[in-house]
């Protein structure tokens, strides 16, 4: 323990307060081109037409890019972890979110760039667009994906994300009460000071440098490559010096269309976005919809939990599929329930796709079990922390998808929360431990999901 | 035109209506000052025009010709750090750091012009600053202890000349 606790030196701290630290924006490089997007005005649409040689033809317009010049166009963030590909680097034919890139520029200087993207010709045929994620599975529902309004790729080709442990029809028959809640988050938007923004120079070997604000430099190195269709050596991606991020900066926003543009144009481009952009366009933490029904006994156990949740991912799935996996793993909190039924759902709307934030899928089913502990203690009339320590993780308990505790820490945690709040405990709450269940808190609903820590 | 910018003196090209922000970046190429929205909301371009705390992204050039500019490339060097600057990397103010040059104008003229260590007056002054990481405290913490003139021994805060990395690992 020689770092915590200890004042240490922040290795770019002095950088920081005397103005040293290079930003991708501050990367200087003589000649660069400025980008533009043409972005989707419609949450939902055909495009009927796409004409750019009004702006190819502007003097000081060096590229222009559209889903033509992508040479594979659609790839996905996590394929490589079997998860589909849905969305194009470039709309092609349809737009899914207000905000979408269709074609890109690359001009002598930012208001050519601007005045270029507005002469580019295109014409949609607007659809009605699906902005309530509850709306997704109606039979009149706008349809956003030829394959449906939910994500079809769990394992064994499952529609869900679906968790049963127990026996979930005994549970809610031996109930005292059953406590019901619904949940909704909304999105947020991650908003770091530094926008998203890239810078590419295409060099006399035939590689590309890429200067990224990504936090997820080798990650984003492949999707360039897959896009590109490159061996990663034509690509040195300099990073590493990110304005703030908090995951908004995991997706692969600028990079690849950046490459693109360099490509075409033979100089080095720059792409940094509007605020207004930031806050329309780029990807937010998810708006979760959660619905959860407890069964409870008076003296405040919970015997199950059924519990729905609809992840609305946007309009592509990007690591939706993941953050949902993780949301289920832990939609029982940092308790016990040994009787689960959990269906999870994939939906996409017409919103801007969603991605990580700071512990995606968990900080949303997170805010639904604790503020949902708290309104079952509330119903029986009991103790909110009693019966958090009452419920909670111990050596040998298992997880909803058959983890089993070895080192909790749950119990310690709400006992230190108690202390410093000044909530009084009586004593066998005081004194209660991580250790293996025994005497009265092993009630015989807990008796069979316990396992023997030693075993694993 | 002319601007004096960290006591240098530049002859400026730009035309009149140029932002002074883009004119410090893109003419200049000063970067210290930072583009976070380009609308006057984040002041994370904020630098000092004749010793006030200015937006440079709201700044057309020619409303500052003649003016004496300060950005954080002028507060100090790595060398020899001015007092806000030391606070600021003693009480780790800084994460990103994107917001920090806009921050440390703010309180280099809120400290210049007197201000004190109280807590509400210093918010008030960096009232339009945004910053996404740090939750504003330890920004509050190091401006009030500028204020209150604050001695501080960086050999365990900062690297360079004032100690060498010993952690490891973190570039």
């Amino acid at each position: 323990m020689k770092v915590v606790g200890a004042r240490i030196p922040r290795y770019d701290g002095v950088a920081h307060v005397t103005g040293r630290t290079t930003y991708v924006d501050d990367v200087r490089i003589p000649g660069t081109l400025w980008a533009k997007a043409l972005r989707s005005p419609h949450h939902h649409a055909g495009i009927t037409k796409l004409d750019t040689r009004p702006a190819e033809e502007m003097p000081g317009v060096h590229a222009v890019i559209t889903w033509e010049d992508v040479p594979h166009l659609v790839y996905g963030h996590l394929e490589a972890l079997g998860i589909p590909a849905d969305e194009p680097l470039l709309a092609k034919d349809e737009v899914r979110y207000k905000g979408q890139p269709i074609a890109l520029v690359a001009a002598e200087n930012e208001e050519l760039a601007v005045e270029a993207v507005s002469r580019i010709e295109i014409e949609f045929e607007e659809r009605p667009a699906l902005l309530d994620v509850r709306k997704a599975f109606d039979e009149d529902a706008p349809e956003i994906h030829k394959e449906g309004n939910w994500y079809r790729h769990f394992e064994n080709e499952m529609d869900r994300r679906q968790i049963r442990k127990g026996d979930i029809a005994k549970a809610f028959e031996q109930a005292d009460t059953i406590v019901q809640g619904v949940y909704r988050p909304a999105a947020i938007e991650h908003a770091p000071l530094e926008t998203q923004v890239c810078q590419v120079v295409p060099e006399a070997n035939g590689r590309l440098t890429i200067y990224s604000c990504t936090q997820a430099l080798y990650f984003s190195m492949g999707v360039i490559a897959a896009h590109l269709q490159v061996p990663l050596n034509k690509l040195k991606v300099v990073g590493g010096t990110t304005g703030g991020g908090f995951g908004g900066k995991v997706d692969t926003a600028t990079e690849t269309m950046c490459c693109l543009l360099a490509m075409k144009s033979g100089k080095p481009v720059k792409w940094r976005w509007t605020r207004e952009e930031e806050f329309l366009c780029s990807s937010t933490r998810a708006p979760w919809h959660m619905e959860i029904a407890d069964a409870v006994t008076k003296d405040g156990w919970i015997l199950g939990r059924k519990m729905l949740t609809l992840h609305d991912a946007g309009a592509y799935s990007r690591f939706s599929p993941y953050g949902l996996t993780k949301h289920s793993f832990h939609h029982t909190g940092a308790y016990t329930i040994p009787n689960l039924e959990f269906d999870g759902y994939v939906v996409y709307t017409n919103r801007v796709p969603t991605t990580a934030m700071r512990g995606f899928g968990v900080t949303s089913v997170s805010f639904a079990t604790e503020t949902h502990m708290s309104r079952v203690a509330d119903v029986l009339g009991v103790d909110p922390i009693e019966i958090r320590l009452k419920n909670a993780n111990r050596i040998g308990d298992t997880s909803p998808n058959g983890i089993v505790y070895t080192d909790p820490s749950t119990v310690s945690t709400i006992q230190t929360i108690a202390e410093a709040i000044g909530h009084e405990l009586p004593a066998d709450y005081r004194t209660m431990t991580s250790e293996p269940r025994s005497g009265e808190w092993l009630p015989e609903h807990l008796v069979a999901q316990t396992a023997n820590p030693e075993d694993h | 035109m002319n601007l004096t910018v960290n006591g240098v003196s530049h002859e400026i090209e730009s035309d009149l209506l140029t932002p002074l922000l883009d004119v410090l970046r893109e003419e200049l190429g000063i970067t210290g000052p930072k583009a976070g929205c380009h609308q006057g909301g984040c002041g994370a371009c904020t630098v000092l025009v004749d010793g006030e705390p200015r937006r440079s992204c709201l700044v057309p050039i020619a409303y500052v010709d003649g003016g004496e500019i300060t950005t954080v490339e002028g507060l100090g060097t790595p060398e020899e750090l001015s007092p806000v600057q030391q606070a600021f990397v003693h009480h780790y103010a800084a994460q990103c750091g994107y917001c920090t040059s806009g921050m440390m104008l703010a309180a280099q003229a809120y400290v210049a012009g007197g201000g004190t260590h109280d807590t509400e007056a210093i918010q008030e002054a960096l009232g339009g600053h945004v910053c996404r990481c740090t939750g504003y405290s330890k920004i509050v913490e190091a401006v009030a202890a500028a204020a209150r003139g604050d001695e501080f021994d960086l050999t365990e805060t900062a690297v360079g000349k004032y100690t060498t990395m010993t952690t490891g690992g973190a570039e």
